[in-house]
């Protein structure tokens, strides 16, 4: 629970052996790489001379990044045209990636069969070309279908040009309207769509006037077939039964292109996943590095996957790779390791809500357990319903479960379930107070009370704020940030002394010695001092980091700042009273309304959309303002967020049992076999 | 009051984008700049265009880096109006990016057609695909007029250039006419969607620049180009404000210029050939740009809530284009600053 350890991992092997490593590395899929440079010249790389590691370490100093880029279109085009071809689905499966193969040699194979499916795919598409413009002779033949003469003697007059042609209504308009100085003869014969199609008989000799003419009108021509004769309706049937017989050569070639298809199927279906694996390669090829003979790779990897990463590469690769494994240097260097947060079930859809802020670094304390907790009490304390936190709880199990939106679903049944255990303790169901007594309290018969409460309860997470954030500066030896700062120490010893001072003063009406004063005013400057004190203490170089005057000036508004603050985020907390009454308060309106309306079916249905509406209302909203109130009052004081996210490099892919696997589900398991169960079950039953 | 939606918000904006337009004296300046990088340096430091080209090294700029600049700054002024519009309209406002589209299509074809290399063509193609939605590096790829033609399929520009696809010679007038004249249709097919009144509004408009450019192709059609009536007829624009067809198609068998010069003196547009013979042809098309430009502002004012603030906005953005390229050319070759002026638009 919290941030998983993390291990720097080093594989280096030689250069021929990339391609196969890499692919391991991403079926294995838990390294985080990083840049191999720049993990090699930092302080704390060590590799300790011996035999095994004299070639490395004679390569270490000349080492450049890798370059290379390899192409991958030319590859793509071979695979996806395949497989369109074939109708296959593209699909990245395990079993065709496990074994150990040449890329080359491969995509040589399947460049091979490309190119022989293809010259029949060539035959088959030439085929369909004259198909296609027998086609459009028909398409022309049926305007002069209704006429009785010879076409092939029409098309063969000596003195005479004969032509079909298609211009749009527009143009046929502008040739109507000068008719009279067109050197031909037109007869409409059709009208389509946005064209007309007409005929044009003209003397041969006025042929090429009439062209330029026909030209600036953009006509376009309709093509008559020369080599036949007879009426246009024979004609038609004649070309039509030259198609079937064409159609029917078509058939048997695809014929045998089935046959190719049952031949190589399985090369075809290994292609694309092979292809996929190869791209996420080229991508991870970016982080490493090159020497003469020898590559370098680097990566986080966290402790639990260590084993099985390095006993995975021995076993394929033996003594031609070497695995380097070293601890995360907590102090010096300047590699940050990735954060991969691993909770427990019930708290790991707040990831997300913490993730939304920032992710957490890898130092600090993984907050998700505070902060799930925490967001769930404010919700409830919020939103206390019976009724509605149960609709809330299922609406949430369906969209985890059923929906598989796991983050969202999950927030919203955990929140669902403490609105429910709340509306019990206010004894409210779908805003009725009259069903269950309450547990504890009614917020509405005691403002007062609850109000403070939620006073009182946000001091309590406030103080936690603040000793959150001193262990987190005490992990990273922070000295300014966990003394001296407004969130510090000195800012909780202020924090106290001044609720102390306000209960006294005004609660039990008495006054306070004199010296809590002085110790205040000395706290405050303890804060404006931080950086300079901080510094000393630790022996730092500077007293400084910009400029005094700066500083000095920052400071010094700081100061008003945290007075004004510290107030405001205490009774900021207010808020968690004045909504529970709100949820309340809206329902008592609706409630109103129902009284009024005459009959009960009408109350009933004012009830339960009053219901929907404060659902969908009050829900938003308090959500809203719980997370704010995580986020500006408690996040601010503890929570940095400015860590990397751990993103491993890895494929989706199908096992061979047919479900969906990433192989980064390390998760507990019981869980897991209970979960893999259930999958199985459902894919079989629907199929995969 | 629907014209009040669909206008207040965006007529505002208008107005607030053309302060950043160039005022006379800065185009008075600019004539007296002695090369490219100089009027470069003028506009960065002393109008609007300053922001623009705060990232630009103007030391060693071209005319065409910096005519690509002006023009992708227009493009992205364009696209800011878009958004401003309801769908149907979107698609009108969208289609005043053909105009240009057109440009840069006729000089990609010629392009093609010269075998030029594609990536040296003197002027800068930004418009490219703002209207058709074609990606400009497939029609780049075109290695003839053919796969350039058939790289614009799906876009309304192929229904008109298909049938040139199997055509023999003189492709590349046929080419440009065939773009010229789906031009007219298209934007005659877009005005179904938007308001009556903008309607009316937009057929004056449209009307007076059909019958301007039908005088000016004409006119050319005889003097240099030896087309015969009919086709000089067929390739009219075919509607107009005031000229009718009868009127358009005497003007095409007119015996000679003499006979054109009368006919046309006696419309309204009399005033494209009033002075003598050189300049009736030089000056034609910038006669043409100021009415165009002044008639603009006239309906601007008349109409004061319509569809002709976008218009002339946009116009006015291509003519200040214009203008600086022109400036840009005179300086290059060595003409002096006031034969420029009498290029300019929107300058007297």
């Amino acid at each position: 629970m919290s941030v998983e350890k993390m291990k720097i991992v080093g594989v280096i092997g030689k250069k021929n052996l990339l391609s196969r490593v890499l692919r391991l590395v991403v079926l294995n899929g838990s390294v985080h790489t990083i840049n191999a440079l720049v993990r090699v010249n930092s302080s704390d790389f060590f590799l300790p001379p011996s035999e095994k590691n004299i070639e490395v370490l004679e390569e270490l100093p000349f080492l450049k990044p890798c370059s290379s880029k390899k192409d991958f279109t030319k590859d793509e085009e071979v695979v996806k045209s395949l497989l369109s071809l074939f109708d296959i689905k593209p699909q990245v499966r395990e079993e065709y990636l496990g074994q150990d193969y040449n890329y080359d040699d491969f995509m040589k194979q399947l460049s091979d069969i490309y190119d022989r499916v293809y010259s029949t795919a060539d035959e088959i598409e030439e085929k369909m070309r004259s198909i296609n413009k027998k086609r459009e002779y028909i398409n022309s033949l049926k305007y002069l279908s209704r006429f009785d003469f010879d076409i092939g003697q029409l098309i063969c007059i000596k003195y005479l040009a004969f032509r079909l042609i298609k211009i749009s209504r527009e143009n046929y308009d502008k040739l109507k309207r000068n008719y009279e100085n067109i050197p031909a003869v037109v007869l409409k014969l059709a009208v389509e769509s946005n064209n007309v199609i007409v005929v044009s008989i003209t003397p041969v000799i006025l042929e090429e006037i009439l062209e330029k003419i026909f030209r600036s009108l953009n006509y376009t021509l309709l093509p008559l077939p020369v080599e036949f004769t007879g009426t246009a309706a024979k004609v038609i049937e004649e070309l039509n039964s030259a198609i079937d017989k064409e159609e029917k050569v078509i058939e048997s070639l695809k014929k045998s292109l089935e046959d190719y298809k049952v031949k190589y199927i399985i090369e075809l279906k290994k292609g694309y996943s092979r292809l996929e694996i190869e791209k996420k390669i080229e991508e991870l090829k970016s982080d490493m590095a090159n020497g003469d003979k020898l590559f370098f790779m680097f990566g986080f990897v966290p402790v639990s996957n260590v084993a099985k990463l390095k006993s995975e590469l021995e076993a394929q690769f033996g003594g031609d790779v070497i695995v380097l494994v070293d601890d995360v240097d907590k102090g010096g260097s300047n590699l940050h390791p990735p954060t991969k947060l691993s909770n427990m079930k019930l708290f790991k859809p707040f990831e997300t809500l913490v993730k939304m802020y920032g992710t957490p670094a890898y130092y600090e304390k993984d907050p998700t357990i505070f902060f799930g907790l925490t967001y769930m009490l404010l919700f409830g304390a919020m939103f206390g319903d019976v009724g509605q936190g149960l609709i809330l709880l299922f609406a949430g199990l369906i969209l985890e479960l059923v929906l598989k939106k796991g983050s969202l679903g999950g927030v919203l049944s955990r929140i669902g379930l403490s609105s429910t255990v709340f509306g019990f303790i206010y004894g409210s169901v779908f805003g009725s107070e009259k069903i269950i007594p309450p547990l504890i309290i009614r917020p509405m018969a005691n403002i007062n009370y609850i109000l403070i409460t939620g006073v009182v309860f946000g001091i309590a997470l406030i103080l936690s704020a603040y000793i959150y954030n001193i262990i987190n500066s005490g992990i990273e030896k922070n000295v300014e940030r966990g003394l001296f700062s407004r969130n510090g120490a000195a800012g909780l010893i202020f924090y106290l002394i001044l609720l102390y001072t306000i209960f006294r003063v005004v609660v039990t009406h008495s006054s306070i010695s004199p010296a809590f004063i002085y110790i205040m005013i000395g706290l405050l400057l303890l804060m404006v001092f931080k950086q300079p004190l901080a510094n000393k203490l630790i022996h730092a170089d500077k007293l400084y980091q910009k400029s005094p005057a700066n500083y000095y000036i920052e400071e010094g508004f700081g100061v008003i700042e945290t007075l004004l603050s510290i107030i405001s985020n205490t009774l900021s907390f207010i808020r968690v009273g004045a909504f529970a009454l709100n949820h309340v308060g809206l329902y008592v309106a609706f409630a109103t309304m129902a009284k009024m309306m005459t009959t009960s079916w009408g109350s009933l249905a004012i009830l339960v959309s009053g219901n929907i509406i404060i659902i969908a209302l009050e829900g938003l909203i308090v959500f809203i303002q719980a997370l704010r109130l995580e986020y500006y009052e408690l996040f601010t004081k503890y929570f940095r967020g400015d860590g990397i996210e751990y993103v491993p490099a890895k494929m989706e892919f199908i096992s061979s049992t047919g479900k969906r696997i990433n192989l980064f589900h390390k998760k507990n398991i019981f869980c897991n076999i209970g979960n893999i169960y259930l999958y199985n079950i459902i894919n079989l039953k629907w199929g995969s | 009051m629907d014209k009040v939606i669909i206008y207040a918000a965006v007529n505002t904006k208008i107005r607030a984008l053309e302060k950043d337009f160039l005022k006379r004296e800065d185009y008075l300046n600019m004539i007296r700049e002695k090369s490219v990088v100089d009027v470069a340096r003028y506009l960065k430091e002393n109008t609007s265009y300053g922001k623009l080209l705060r990232e630009v090294n103007i030391d060693n700029i071209s005319r065409r880096d910096l005519e690509d600049i002006l023009k992708n700054n227009m493009i992205k002024n364009m696209d800011k109006l878009i958004y401003y519009f309801r769908d149907d309209y979107k698609e009108f406002i969208r289609s005043l990016y053909i105009k240009y589209e057109i440009e840069d299509l006729k000089i990609l074809s010629r392009s093609i057609f010269n075998g030029k290399d594609l990536e040296t063509i003197e002027k800068p193609l930004s418009f490219l695909g703002k209207y058709s939605r074609v990606d400009p590096k497939i029609l780049f790829k075109s290695k003839t007029n053919r796969d350039l033609i058939y790289s614009l399929k799906g876009s309304k520009f192929y229904e008109f250039l298909i049938p040139l696809v199997n055509g023999k010679r003189e492709n590349r007038f046929r080419f440009e006419m065939a773009l010229d004249m789906g031009y007219f249709s298209i934007i005659q097919s877009r005005k179904l969607k938007i308001s009556r009144e903008d309607r009316k509004i937009l057929k004056k408009w449209e009307g007076l620049l059909a019958d301007l450019y039908n005088i000016q192709w004409v006119y050319r059609g005889k003097k240099f180009y030896r087309l015969s009536p009919e086709e000089l007829l067929n390739y009219t624009i075919n509607y107009g404000d005031k000229l009718t067809f009868r009127e358009r198609k005497a003007m095409c068998y007119a015996k000679n210029l003499e006979e054109l010069y009368k006919m046309i003196t006696n419309t309204i547009y009399g005033f494209l050939f009033k002075k003598e013979e050189i300049s009736r042809d030089i000056y034609m098309e910038r006669r043409i740009n100021r009415f165009i430009y002044y008639k603009l502002k006239a309906l601007d004012r008349q109409f004061s809530l319509s569809i002709i603030q976008t218009i002339d906005f946009v116009w006015s953005f291509e003519f200040e284009i214009r203008d600086i390229i022109s400036i840009l050319e005179a300086i290059r070759y060595d003409i002096p600053s006031e034969e420029a002026r009498k290029f300019l638009v929107k300058v007297a």
